[in-house]
């Protein structure tokens, strides 16, 4: 038995499922049982094909396959667009907590002293913690933490 | 993405040939019916444009082998591929019982389904078999032609036999 494909496979497979054979190709399907076999197998599917075709239920409605697509194709606008404003949002939250940071051990000791002493002159505004650039680069460090982590999140999104 | 006439048309044109080839290679009509609508809302999502019909159907047929694949991927760990026979309850209307050559198929490996079917009931070219089930294309002819031996062997274990074809 021929353990290779024939050269003419692709001619027999051609003809065996359109059903025009041309009367070399015939000839060569009868004496080669390679394409002999071919020929069984094409015919074999093609039936299949057809009777699970025929006997199958109805397609599920195209209509309802549209309307999905058009559903999620708008959630995921809304979510694009949306997610700037929670980006800014959180980025306004973190900057408010690093000044909050910053200033709280002032604030405390405003307060402290706001309890104990009697000196009603009038305090004064609360210096920052460290200096201003304290203040800048812990709003940066809390910033560039945000974003690392929104990057992260769109990656595992797409 | 394309307007709703238009996937409507190529929805009429391909959807049926695509549950077929799912319900073959699957195993289950109603499985095959879910992994169909999931492929038309990828292939939407994805806005394929393609070059001509063709390139389209090839590209649909891609996103609905993946799909399978990973449908099985997950329900099995320990494997990526589509199961020989599912044996699970409820599979009763498994669309592989219907029929001898379903049978016979059912018999052969997912990857043999999907190639045989592909060649020789879609007539797909060797590239574009690569390309759907993620293979090397030089490799294709000899595959097919191994898958094809065995269908054959077992068609012809029942007895059957094309009317006319074969003499």
């Amino acid at each position: 038995m021929n353990n290779k494909p024939c050269p003419y496979e692709d001619a027999v497979a051609a003809a065996a499922r359109s059903g025009e054979w041309s009367a070399e190709l015939g000839a060569h399907r009868d004496g080669c049982l390679s394409c002999a076999e071919e020929t069984l197998v094409v015919a074999a599917l093609a039936s299949d094909a057809e009777e699970l075709t025929d006997s199958a239920p109805p397609l599920p409605d195209p209509g309802l396959i549209w309307l999905r697509a058009r559903l999620a194709a708008r959630e995921r606008k809304v979510k694009s667009a949306t997610r700037w404003i929670s980006l800014v949002q959180k980025a306004a939250l973190a900057c408010a907590a690093a000044v909050a940071l910053a200033f709280a051990p002032a604030i405390w000791s405003l307060v402290g002293k706001a309890f104990t002493s009697v000196d009603i002159a009038g305090p004064t505004l609360p210096r920052a913690a460290g200096s201003p650039i304290l203040v800048l680069v812990g709003s940066m460090a809390v910033l560039g933490i945000l974003a690392l982590a929104e990057l992260t999140s769109m990656q595992e999104r797409r | 993405m394309m307007d709703e006439a238009a996937f409507r048309c190529l929805y009429q044109r391909t959807a049926r040939p695509l549950r077929a080839y799912l319900a073959r290679s699957c195993g289950d009509l109603a499985l095959a019916d879910d992994l169909l609508q999931e492929a038309y809302l990828r292939y939407l999502r994805s806005a394929f444009e393609g070059e001509d019909e063709t390139h389209r159907r090839n590209y649909l047929y891609r996103i609905a082998t993946n799909l399978m694949r990973d449908h099985f991927r997950r329900k099995r760990p320990e494997t990526d591929e589509v199961p020989e026979r599912d044996h699970s309850p409820g599979h009763a209307e498994a669309v592989h019982l219907r029929s001898d050559v379903g049978t016979a198929m059912a018999e052969l490996s997912p990857k043999d389904r999907q190639m045989l079917w592909l060649a020789y009931v879609e007539g797909s070219s060797h590239r574009e078999i690569a390309e759907a089930l993620g293979l090397r294309a030089a490799s294709i002819r000899s595959m097919l032609f191994r898958a094809r031996k065995r269908l054959a062997e077992k068609l012809r274990a029942r007895d059957l036999h094309p009317a006319g074809e074969v003499s």
